[in-house]
């Protein structure tokens, strides 16, 4: 009898033990698991398999309220949990795959980008090249108009100076031809008041008088001819000198008065009036002393002095 | 012959000699996982050549309780899968996120490209 209470007892003691059974380790870890797994990715990116799991490990939770803490139950936990990791692995790889996609898609918007950029700062160089191309070859027609212009001016001012070189030669050798032949019938000779044309008082005047002689016309003449080819810009004074005979109230209006002579005639004969003037001396003035009648004869003279100056001064 | 004896003797003629029989589908998926997570590495992979290394160690238990008659082999044998497949899965992820970081780095040296 008492055996048999014993046996009750532990049987009874077994089935009590068997229902508040502490899970296995595998089985509370694939509990843990699971619970994570399903609040994190594995729950978003890969749910058939957490499902899969999920149903493995609701076998093992099944086996082990049969059956208590059994083999079985350990292997089914085991399975479950192998499962749990699995979905997790899966669930990372998925991310990784899906960071693959976005950068592949966000570098082919880069590229798109980046060769859009190129081809148009391309464009803009070509633009800015064909600006360029353009400008230049206008500087360059501008330049080459300029260039023809200015060869033009140089080839005309070449001409003109050539012309008044021609002119000027040409005026110098008749100058010269005028004062050579002036030479002939006066005295001309160079001193630094100016070049001085001297005529005889003879042969221009009577004695006493101061009205020109016919023949003194030829020669003034061929001295008016002189002054022409002369440089305008020079003056000419006409001077009219005496001997000392007679007194200063004779010979001072008579020089006068035969310089006027001169001059007028001058004029008359196309020497220009402005650059010309006229000057009585008298006697005031001897080439050399009056003690003979031939040195008298050379002080009696009048002077066409070619300067710069308006009165000549010795 | 006594009754316990003919009982122990009936219980290990039901017992058997008569081996197990793994399904042959589940040997041949675990085996390919196995092969697959070979292929892609799992080797240099230390999560995954665990699993591996616990996938066939599973394999061979499985087998030889099979041969035994112990029906247990079908749970092992599932557990060699399970295994099997973790690794196959856990090296796959290595390749994809070397992958990964690879397009980072080359969309990062993109975007770093000077522009004109």
């Amino acid at each position: 009898m008492n055996a048999r209470k014993t046996m009750i007892a532990g049987f009874t003691l077994a089935g009590l033990m068997g229902c508040a059974a502490v899970a296995p380790a595998q089985l509370v870890e694939a509990r843990e698991s699971y619970v994570k797994s399903n609040d994190g990715l594995a729950a978003q990116l890969t749910p058939t398999e957490l499902y899969d799991a999920k149903k493995a490990l609701d076998k093992a939770n099944k086996s082990f309220e049969e059956s208590g803490d059994t083999s079985e139950v350990r292997d089914y936990a085991y399975i479950a949990h192998r499962k749990i990791e699995l979905a997790d692995a899966k669930a990372r790889t998925e991310l990784d795959r899906q960071k693959i996609a976005a950068a592949v898609k966000q570098g082919v918007t880069v590229r798109d980008m980046q060769v859009k950029a190129t081809t148009d700062a391309l464009k803009s160089t070509r633009d800015q090249l064909k600006d360029e191309r353009t400008q230049s070859a206008a500087t360059t027609q501008e330049l080459q108009r300029d260039s023809q212009a200015k060869s033009a001016e140089l080839a005309k001012t070449t001409a003109q100076l050539e012309e008044e070189k021609k002119a000027r030669l040409s005026a110098e050798e008749k100058l010269a031809g005028a004062m050579k032949d002036l030479a002939t019938i006066a005295a001309v000779k160079e001193e630094a008041r100016g070049v001085v044309i001297t005529l005889s008082g003879q042969v221009l005047f009577a004695s006493g008088k101061h009205a020109l002689l016919n023949t003194a016309q030829t020669r003034l003449d061929q001295v008016a001819d002189a002054l022409k080819q002369q440089d305008p810009n020079k003056k000419i004074v006409v001077e009219g000198h005496t001997d000392s005979m007679g007194s200063d109230a004779v010979n001072m209006p008579l020089s006068v008065n035969r310089a006027n002579s001169v001059r007028d005639y001058l004029v008359s004969r196309g020497v220009d009036q402005s650059r010309i003037s006229s000057v009585g001396l008298g006697s005031s003035r001897p080439l050399v002393d009056n003690k003979s009648a031939e040195n008298r004869a050379n002080n009696r003279r009048v002077e066409i002095v070619i300067g710069n100056s308006a009165v000549s001064a010795r | 012959m006594s009754k316990q004896l003919l009982a122990a003797l009936a219980a290990v003629a039901l017992s058997g000699c008569a081996a197990i029989q793994i399904p042959p589908e589940r040997l041949e998926r675990t085996q390919a996982s196995v092969r697959g997570a070979e292929e892609l590495g799992a080797s240099g992979v230390p999560a995954a050549k665990l699993h591996l290394q616990y996938a066939k160690d599973q394999t061979e238990v499985a087998k030889k309780l099979a041969d035994e008659g112990d029906e247990r082999a079908i749970l092992v044998m599932a557990r060699a899968e399970a295994d099997a497949e973790l690794a196959l899965v856990l090296a796959r992820e290595q390749s994809t996120h070397r992958e990964a970081m690879e397009a980072a780095e080359d969309l990062k040296t993109l975007k770093a490209r000077e522009l004109p």
